[in-house]
């Protein structure tokens, strides 16, 4: 599968999904006007990919500073994803957030609980 | 008469404490404009980064609310494939050492019951309640008559750490006029 490299705008996260070495990361700020749109096909590659790894090591990024709830509703579906993905395959999910930002770190740690099968890093970053 | 007029106007915004005060048809790119706006001044102030990225969530979700529930609309009627603008009133001000976002719009009458409802319940829990129901909603199947995650208010009642009111007006036979404020 090609890999996928959108840039961050004000609006929606810089993707960098790149399917060869299995390595994925959604970093900026979520939310655009069409979440549907602009996670769909996101999302549908992913499955796609996914379904055809097996015994894979897959390593999943989120650098995000800010979200609204209809992206929530994506991440959370996304995380269910990702920890089915991990009954056949390696699968890291890290976490990060500034360090003065209490409120991404508690998301974090909610998506993050569960995950019963992917292992899970909260990962606080120095404030850019 | 006129700069008179407007600066009466401003004056009684500015008494309020109202940074920004917005009544039309809200659309996507007026939440781009007027939230970039927003976090602009308040780095310019020094506002603390947590509290600056508290408001905008609120305004994000509040705005987004009018977006896509006001019953003010032009085309009137039920198409969701066609191009469509809503009104509604939004103001961001500051008072008493406290922000807030207020959003009003238009809504059904028979949407009152459900809303009323909704909000007194998000309104009545703690923390760790708004929490667990934060978490159900996004795992649940969104609700009808629902175009986002249905988990907004939610949002709005974790991000206000002042807390939020609520009320509602009725206009006529079929339609109330629906205002939310939430503190920051």
């Amino acid at each position: 599968m090609d890999n996928i490299s959108i840039e961050q705008s004000e609006r929606s996260p810089g993707v960098e999904f790149n399917f060869e070495n299995n390595s994925f990361s959604l970093k900026g700020e979520s939310y655009p006007e069409d979440v549907t749109a602009f996670y769909g096909p996101l999302l549908d590659s992913l499955e796609k990919h996914f379904d055809a790894s097996n015994g894979a090591k897959i390593s999943f990024t989120f650098d995000l500073v800010y979200f609204n709830s209809s992206t929530a509703k994506i991440l959370m579906g996304l995380f269910d994803m990702l920890d089915e993905v991990a009954e056949k395959s390696d699968v890291t999910v890290t976490w990060n957030y500034e360090a003065d930002d209490d409120n991404m770190e508690e998301m974090g740690e909610e998506f993050g609980e569960d995950l019963e099968k992917a292992t899970f890093i909260l990962n606080e970053v120095a404030i850019v | 008469m006129l700069a008179r007029d407007m600066y009466d106007f401003r004056d009684e915004l500015d008494e309020k404490g109202i940074i920004f005060c917005y009544s039309g048809y809200i659309t996507e790119a007026i939440l781009s404009g007027i939230g970039s706006a927003l976090k602009t001044k308040l780095a310019l102030e020094h506002e603390e980064r947590a509290r600056t990225r508290s408001l905008f969530a609120v305004f994000v979700e509040q705005v987004q609310n009018v977006i896509r529930y006001s019953a003010e609309r032009i085309p009137e009627g039920d198409d969701e494939n066609h191009e469509e603008l809503r009104y509604g009133v939004l103001i961001v001000g500051k008072s008493d050492e406290k922000y807030f976002v207020s959003c009003a719009n238009l809504i059904a009458q028979e949407d009152v019951d459900r809303l009323n409802k909704n909000l007194g319940k998000i309104q009545s829990l703690d923390a760790e309640g708004l929490k667990v129901l934060f978490k159900q909603t996004l795992k649940g199947e969104t609700p009808d008559g629902s175009k986002g995650a249905g988990v907004g208010f939610v949002d709005i009642a974790r991000r206000a750490s002042h807390g939020f009111e609520f009320d509602f007006t009725k206009v006529n036979d079929t339609h109330s006029y629906f205002c939310l404020k939430a503190y920051v």
